[in-house]
């Protein structure tokens, strides 16, 4: 049976396999491509700039990032000051939570049978891009990050409107959400003791209809994207280890889709929210896994909680930045002059984004970009299911695995990059 | 006198419109804006915006007024071809808390796939039967380049494995009026950048109606609902310009009301990001700004509710309402100066036959001099 599945952020196809009235197996097919890598090749390195972001227009901020890092790492000296990476963090967080507010109210709630709440989508994630707007003029598709530093000259008014739209969402999450202060909601460490917000609604929702448990995969988790707030490392069954690399890293093509996999040491990981929590050991994340596993239970809640959780940290963020440091540095040789490669990693609201660059006196040679859902949707073969085939594997319900296939929180956009 | 019969000619249209059954007996616009905690003070305002940004006298705003709260008479479909999103996404962030956004999940959107209710085969169904339920009648909007020729492939589209050339082909067909929104749909977009491998192509090459291109990357929420709202105010195309793109919207360059243009005439700019003339707002000509070749209201609209633009952020316009943009809008970071790119003009530069002050004359323009035809002087010798 064939299912197309939408509001994924464009269009997959899922063809289940029943045996005995069980999903026996999934193909998961992406029907596009626009063939990005290609165009890169042979322009000039600043142009990887304008073109990327243009990547994904959900996480084309993300794409930014990773495109400015990747080819500020093909320098051996390059220095940034910490103003420039505390703002380029800030709207790299700002893009992650108007995310999951619209994933949240756009995608999950029609999943539970419920209407969409537009206006409680769009309203938060408005909040947030004006918040990058302030900072890198419009969003989607800012162009402010540059190597080297940003374009932007922000000044103590600047950061009081940024610190205002963090306040009114903060407002939004608590009247909303959770229906209890931020603060509270941070310390809790009991999955069951939630209060009684949308998201609860919604976790309710799960156990009423006896959905708890539901969408395990492999429990292998891996995050790339470092920064001041999220850790790199793997987690195998919540052990937590930080010392990998990106060399294991492999991508590659199937036949039955645009889509290419990917795999760290020929194994499937999760990534996203969950997989972030896992590694960054947040208590409530951990009560959760406990309980449940990797489940759509967990995987909703880990994705809600890193709202409050990047709004907190955003506002220590703010309080850092010294508006007296420079917001750029010149490099000390010209990108035409430079040969050498690169790589990457950020947080997508998705999960780790990779993008790999190689130069020749500026011009580029090679450019590859991993996105976050081929990692969770990699098309393994029967012995060896990706991610989230693993997760509808079982299931006789095809209502249930496509809400399965979305609490991963699937982009084709990006995918078919 | 001339206003005053246009004024009658648009009111009689809104009136007619009137009269059309709703697509939905149990919303109302004007009832929801209300119901969403908007004064009707509020609402008037929001409407004099859209009516200076139509370029109509204020007098008018009643009727554009009138025009929003009618727009749940005509049924719209949106479809998404080869792109990133980024156009529903400009949409989706419309005003806050948002009349723009309010009006748009309102109107009959009977086809929109991040945002509808159906999906799959149903959802297919859907877009079937709004077509033939409003034959000739709805609007179509299209996000997205048509991937075409040999590598249909590179797009295929619901249920039924249809190509994006044949489902959006088949949408025009009916279609009252047409409306590529985004520089993809308008020209092709970033996959039709060279080499171009999925051979994508803009949406007016593969019909033979009139589109109306709304470009920009994203094109701003004010351009997208503004489109709307022209169309129902009169009910025909708008005046365009070569490049199919309304006047009220693409007629003067970023450059003409830019925020920084004192800066420009005054021969004061930033040599560098960063340096002394960056944090006093000094013009980004030499950083590479192409706001002098680019024909958009950013300057004026600005985005995300009118919160800033890239100019106000301190990085130069990259064109991106200027076709292929990509290609042709040169180093990102340095100035176009006269360097003429291939354009489909021979070489001529977008904006020569766009508006006739171009490249040329900014060349010899005393005041630009030191813009362009210094900057291997003024810009320090790296190694
Ligand atoms: S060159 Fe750019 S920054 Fe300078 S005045 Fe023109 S549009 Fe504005
Ligand atoms: S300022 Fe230029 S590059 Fe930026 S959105 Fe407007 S037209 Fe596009």
């Amino acid at each position: 049976m064939i299912k197309i599945i939408e509001k994924i952020e464009g269009e997959a196809k899922l063809n289940f396999n029943f045996k005995e009235n069980k999903i026996d197996f999934v193909d998961v097919e992406f029907m596009s491509t626009r063939n990005i890598e290609n165009i890169l090749k042979g322009k000039r390195a600043f142009d990887a700039l304008v073109i990327n972001p243009r990547v994904c227009g959900i996480c084309g901020h993300a794409h930014l990032m990773a495109t400015v890092q990747a080819l500020e790492s093909c320098y051996d000296n390059l220095i940034l000051s910490d103003k420039a990476k505390i703002i380029r963090e800030l709207t790299l967080n700002f893009e992650l939570i108007q995310n999951h507010f619209k994933w949240f109210y756009l995608t999950l709630y029609p999943l539970f049978g419920k209407k969409q709440q537009i206006l409680k989508a769009t309203y938060p994630s408005q909040l947030m891009s004006k918040a990058i707007a302030v900072i890198g003029g419009q969003y989607p598709h800012t162009s402010y990050a540059i190597v080297g530093g940003v374009a932007c000259e922000i000044t103590e008014i600047d950061l009081i409107k940024v610190q205002h739209y963090i306040a009114q969402t903060l407002k939004f999450v608590e009247q909303n959400l959770l229906k209890v202060e931020s603060e509270v909601f941070l310390k809790t460490e009991d999955a069951n003791s939630l209060y009684d917000g949308d998201l609860t609604e919604i976790l309710d929702e799960i156990k009423n209809s006896e959905l708890l448990g539901y969408g395990k995969s492999y429990d292998r988790f891996i995050s790339f994207g470092e920064n001041s707030f999220f850790k790199k490392g793997k987690s195998v069954k919540t052990k937590v280890t930080h010392n990998i690399s990106l060399v294991d890293v492999k991508e590659s093509q199937i036949t039955s889709s645009f889509a290419k996999n990917v795999s760290f040491k020929d194994k499937y990981y999760e990534v996203g929210p969950l997989s972030r929590a896992m590694i960054n050991k947040t208590p409530l994340i951990i009560d959760v896994h406990k309980k449940y596993g990797d489940s759509i239970f967990s995987r909703i809640l880990a994705r809600i909680y890193e709202i409050s959780q990047l709004l907190e940290h955003s506002r220590g963020l703010i309080k850092k930045i010294d508006l007296s440091q420079p917001s750029y540095i010149e490099p000390s040789i010209d990108i035409s002059k430079l040969s050498g490669s690169g790589y990457s990693a950020v947080e997508a609201a998705r999960g780790t984004l990779i993008h790999r660059v190689e130069l020749e006196s500026g011009i580029i040679k090679n450019y590859e970009i991993i996105t976050p859902t081929q990692w969770n949707l990699s098309g393994g073969t029967r012995e060896n299911h990706g991610v989230s085939q693993r997760a509808m594997v079982g299931l006789s319900d095809v209502k249930i695995a496509e809400l399965v296939f979305k609490s991963f929180d699937v982009c084709s956009v990006c995918t078919t990059h | 006198m001339e206003n005053s019969s246009l004024f009658d000619k648009l009111s009689s249209r809104l009136d007619e419109l009137s009269n059309l059954p709703k697509l939905d007996d149990e919303v109302s616009i004007s009832k929801l804006i209300e119901e969403k905690g908007f004064s009707r003070r509020e609402f008037m305002t929001w409407a004099g915006a859209m009516t200076s940004m139509l370029m109509l006298p204020a007098s008018f705003t009643p009727l554009v007024a009138q025009a929003a709260e009618i727009a749940d008479r005509l049924p719209l479909v949106w479809l998404h071809m080869a792109e990133c999103t980024g156009c529903s996404e400009s949409l989706l962030r419309s005003a806050t808390p948002s009349i723009d956004s309010l009006i748009f999940d309102y109107i009959s959107l009977e086809y929109h796939e991040t945002i509808m209710a159906a999906a799959g085969w149903q959802a297919e169904q859907n877009l079937h039967n709004a077509m033939q339920k409003y034959k000739g009648r709805y609007i179509l909007m299209v996000e997205g380049g048509i991937p075409h020729a040999e590598s249909d492939y590179f797009l295929t589209i619901g249920a039924h494995g249809k190509t994006g050339q044949e489902s959006a082909q088949e949408a025009c067909a009916d279609a009252a009026a047409i409306f590529a929104i985004g520089s993809c749909s308008s020209f092709g977009g970033v996959q039709a950048a060279y080499p171009n491998p999925t051979n994508a192509t803009a949406l007016s090459n593969i019909t033979n109606k009139t589109v109306i291109n709304v470009p920009g990357c994203p094109p701003s929420e004010s351009n997208i609902v503004g489109t709307l709202l022209h169309f129902i105010l009169y009910g025909t195309l708008p005046a365009l310009d070569v490049y199919n793109r309304p006047k009220w919207a693409y007629g003067l360059r970023i450059h003409d009301a830019c925020e920084r243009r004192g800066r420009f005439d005054a021969g004061e700019f930033v040599e560098q990001f960063g340096d002394e003339g960056a944090k006093n707002g000094y013009c980004l000509y030499k950083v590479g700004c192409k706001g002098p070749y680019t024909f958009n209201n950013c300057s004026k609209q600005k985005f995300n509710q009118g919160t800033s633009w890239p100019v106000q952020a301190g990085h130069g316009c990259m064109g991106c309402s200027e076709p292929d943009f990509w290609d042709k809008m040169g180093i990102v970071h340095e100035p176009l100066g006269d360097r003429l790119y291939h354009t489909v003009f021979g070489g001529l530069g977008a904006d020569a036959t766009a508006d006739k002050i171009g490249v040329g004359i900014l060349t010899v323009t005393a005041i630009g001099i030191a813009a362009h035809a210094a900057i291997s002087l003024v810009k320090k010798p790296k190694e």
